[in-house]
């Protein structure tokens, strides 16, 4: 009895699991201030997952946290993310540490899957056609973000574009004048302030200038280029672009889901894939992977274009 | 560990480096507690340390006898009690296999052939465990067993190392639920110890495989390439299965699975073999029954043990009571006896492969420890699993556990080593899924299996019925697509949600888990389309519930689906 007695009168046990003291923006978390999940975070106090409706952080935010560039490769990915591990897990750094690694581990589990699908869609992509449009170098023509990744974003409609110039005089470091094309695009979003893009989107003689939703404009500004056409002989070749581009970009937005479906049921390693199929991905983070991985597989979709017999103008 | 309060910003670069070392008296402890054996270890400075005994073993075998009604445990005793004296009824032992199980789980009712008394109601209570004491039968608790236990061990690290001890880390297996977790919690509070960490097995092995590697990188110099191991651990009472990629000194736990099953379902199966009304016989314990009993426990293990070196053993006993086993027992019958229990184990093993997502190629090394994997069988097994001719042969497989345990508690005390082998980290995993009930009586996973922690994940839910205005919230454990297939951790109500039609209101559920993988739950109410919630938060540590599934009855009693929530379409999803 002994024993007994004694083991239950101690009272110097504390419990495991005490509150934690509702974390402070911690200074390690300084450097990377600007990426919203950051801040969100971190402000809200004791309660800091009611607020996930605001933007959610996008790929570019991940690859920020960690501390990588965008076309970095999985081993740099998992490099970075043990290096950072290393040092803000609370193993390590204590409880301050939590909400960091919590960041962390959010961070690497989208780039990973991410870097996973790009493997397979890659594999897949090779087997089906040889390297169709591989001349594809993307960042030539897409418009860049000045300041935060907002929900809607500036496009213009090269095809309605009469090349009058009068966007650029009223918003010149938004957008520019294509010479060649002779019409005008965006070249960074929200380059200047909100009125002066009012004031050019309203000038416009045309509408070309639309407002949309940030998450359709790599596609929009994909479609948008000229493509080469596949040509038989002498026939057909030369350049292309769909004449209404936003029903193409819709049904091509169809098209990716469906391949992506596809690409996720028919490559995962396991038929019934348990692991896969359980860790669903939240619409934000489906968005997050498609924006990075977009540019490789709009490729080879592109082709299909011409097989559905959209109409086309021919440049 | 100090809280600080004030944070120099420009100290902020170096956060680990300039933290003040402690003295080495506040270094945890490792302790493994195994079902049969179990060892402590500290970090003695420069190195891992196992602690002996009186008896001067590393390994001490696991028991409490309430002999004289003082009771005292295998790990302090001067004089060690014979195996015969362990079996007699005086003393509990396997309590890992029985803590925090209720009287309906089938692992209890198997151990009922143990030589002291459990007795099952089926109603879902704990079961009632005695040991007889001067021919009484005398009533106890796991937890109060292992409380006893623990402060034998504690007293024995005390002595040695010349100060108190509060700080343990503890090995448990990967498949304790979180009861069973709080369970162990609670014995060791009992014992005056303070838990920081309550590590999967594997995942200690995992630790101190990633210093292997760490150093021998040193050495040669070699390249910091990532190492894929798979880790396979069976003891007496439970098997676990790792998967974990290890690189400059960090261990990623990749997947975890665990399963009750050990040797002392082996020693069921062949004793069931040997004896085939062994059930029927012992399962209602008498006096003179349990000496019998005892005798062919012992016998059947010792053959056990010997048919791991020899191709056939022969087994000759009289147990006193008309019972006697006079035969020989070969390999393949052993095997053939076991192979149930070998096939469950591949399930584990491949099962923690897909959860993975790595094919045998893929890995570097396959670590087996534990006491069964001295089984020939299951050496094979794990060979032709993973499509190798060797496993790792760098590790004890008996002190693995411990010396993992020990690394990580000198590691979550802040300790820096000069020379770099504490340079270590795991990033574990949780080995089971979390949601809540939701559409009826479906489970909505919020935080999947194997996912890294720390970790958070919010859901948002919806409620089932018109102007309903308050929701429960039950949180569960488990794989199970059903809510009665998985385990509840526990409830609780929220209020304040505005009068609306169905579908409308907004209701956040967040789960989150600490690095000392300490779960909770938050839940609120918004009011649709804005930011603000319309009521404070409601934060609850996870298990609050230590029963089973009669509270949900009574709960759906008196309010049938009124509290209903229902799931929102994962576009709308945060």
């Amino acid at each position: 009895m002994e024993f007994l007695t004694n083991s239950c009168s101690i009272t110097t046990y504390t419990h495991p699991l005490i509150i934690t003291r509702v974390p402070q923006i911690h200074h390690q978390l300084r450097l990377t201030s600007k990426t919203k999940t950051l801040s969100r975070l971190t402000s809200r106090g004791s309660i800091r997952c009611n607020g996930m409706r605001e933007q959610k952080a996008g790929p570019m935010d991940y690859y920020e946290l960690l501390g990588v560039s965008v076309d970095s490769t999985a081993q740099e990915i998992k490099e970075a993310y043990r290096k950072l591990q290393k040092k803000h897990h609370p193993d390590i750094a204590g409880k301050e540490g939590h909400e960091y690694t919590l960041m962390l581990n959010e961070a690497y589990h989208v780039l990973m899957r991410e870097e996973q699908q790009r493997k397979r869609c890659k594999v897949s992509n090779n087997n089906r056609r040889g390297g169709f449009a591989s001349d594809f170098s993307g960042s030539g023509y897409n418009s860049s973000w000045d300041g935060p990744l907002r929900s809607q974003a500036l496009f213009v409609d090269e095809n309605k574009c009469i090349g009058c110039r009068e966007c650029v005089h009223c918003a010149n470091k938004t957008f520019v004048m294509d010479e060649t094309g002779g019409s005008a695009r965006v070249k960074v979003q929200f380059g200047d302030d909100d009125k002066n893009i009012k004031v050019s989107v309203d000038a416009c003689p045309v509408n070309c200038i639309h407002w949309v939703d940030s998450g359709e404009l790599p596609l929009l500004e994909f479609l948008i280029r000229p493509q080469p056409k596949e040509s038989y002989g002498v026939y057909g070749g030369g350049w292309e672009r769909p004449g209404d581009v936003f029903s193409a970009a819709k049904r091509l937005k169809k098209h990716l889901e469906r391949e992506e479906n596809q690409c996720t049921h028919g490559h995962s390693y396991h038929e019934e894939g348990e692991g896969d199929a359980a860790e669903e991905e939240t619409p934000a983070q489906v968005k997050a992977r498609q924006e990075a991985s977009m540019k490789l597989r709009l490729e080879k979709y592109f082709g299909i274009w011409s097989w559905l017999g959209e109409v086309f103008i021919s440049k | 560990m100090a809280e600080q309060f004030y944070t120099v910003a420009s100290d902020s670069e170096t956060p680990a480096d300039d933290r003040q070392q402690p003295s080495l008296p506040d270094i945890a402890i490792g302790i493994d507690i195994g079902t049969s054996q179990c060892s402590i270890a500290v970090w003695n400075g420069k190195r891992v340390e196992l602690l002996r005994n009186t008896r001067n073993q590393k390994l001490m075998r696991s028991y409490v006898t309430f002999k004289n009604e003082v009771p005292s445990g295998g790990a302090s005793q001067n004089l060690s009690h014979d195996e015969q004296e362990i079996l007699s009824g005086s003393a509990v032992f396997n309590l890992k296999r029985l803590i925090g199980r209720v009287d309906t789980d089938p692992v209890v009712h198997a151990s009922k052939t143990l030589p002291f008394l459990i007795q099952t109601l089926d109603i879902g209570d704990r079961p009632f465990i005695a040991a007889l004491v001067n021919n009484v039968w005398r009533s106890t608790t796991p937890e109060e067993v292992l409380a006893i236990f623990l402060v034998e061990l504690k007293v024995l690290a005390e002595v040695q190392l010349k100060r108190p001890i509060i700080n343990v880390v503890l090995t448990v297996p990967v498949s304790f639920n979180r009861f069973q977790l709080t369970r162990i919690e609670r014995a060791c509070a009992m014992a005056g110890l303070h838990v920081m960490r309550l590590m999967p097995e594997p995942t200690a092995v995992a630790l101190l495989y990633a210093q292997q590697q760490q150093q021998s990188l040193h050495e040669n110099m070699g390249s910091g390439t990532e190492k894929v191991a798979l880790i396979f651990n069976m003891g007496a009472g439970y098997c676990d299965v790792a998967v974990t990629a290890t690189a400059g000194g960090v261990s990623q736990i990749k997947a975890l699975s665990g399963s009750t099953l050990g040797g002392e379902d082996i020693l069921d199966n062949v004793l069931r073999h040997l004896v085939p009304n062994f059930y029927s016989l012992y399962s209602s314990p008498s006096v003179d029954k349990i000496k019998s009993m005892g005798l062919l426990r012992i016998a059947t293990q010792d053959a056990i043990h010997r048919l791991s070196s020899e191709m056939s053993v022969s087994i000759n006993v009289d147990a006193g009571d008309g019972t006697k086993i006079f035969r020989d027992l070969d390999r393949s019958e052993f095997e053939e006896v076991n192979r149930s229990v070998f096939e469950k184990c591949e399930r584990l093993v491949s099962q923690c492969m897909l959860d993975a997502k790595v094919v045998a190629e893929d890995i570097t090394d396959v670590i087996l420890v534990g006491g069964c994997s001295n089984i020939p069988k299951v050496k094979s097994l794990l060979r032709a699993l993973c499509k190798r001719k060797e496993v790792y042969q760098g590790i004890d497989p008996l002190e693995a556990i411990v010396y993992g345990a020990a690394l990580e508690g000198a590691i979550a005390c802040g300790v820096n080593d000069p020379s770099g082998s504490l340079d270590l980290l795991t990033i574990q995993a949780t080995p089971l899924s979390l949601g809540i009930r939701a559409d009826g009586n479906a489970l909505a996973t919020i935080i999947h299996r194997n996912t890294a922690i720390p970790a958070r994940k919010e859901m948002l839910f919806t409620t089932a019925h018109d102007n309903q205005t308050e929701a429960l919230i039950m949180v569960y454990e488990g794989e199970g697509k059903k809510v009665e297939e998985n385990r509840i951790l526990g409830f609780f109500k929220i209020g304040g949600i505005p009068p609306a039609p169905k579908g409308s209101a907004e209701i956040s559920v967040c789960m989150d888990i600490d690095a000392s993988n300490s779960l909770r739950v938050f839940a609120g109410v918004f009011s649709p389309g804005t930011q603000q919630p319309l009521s404070p938060f409601i934060e609850v540590r996870m298990p609050t519930l230590d029963g089973g599934h009669e509270w949900c009855e009574a709960l759906i009693k008196k309010y049938g689906s009124e509290l209903d929530l229902a799931t929102i379409p994962r576009k709308l999803q945060p």
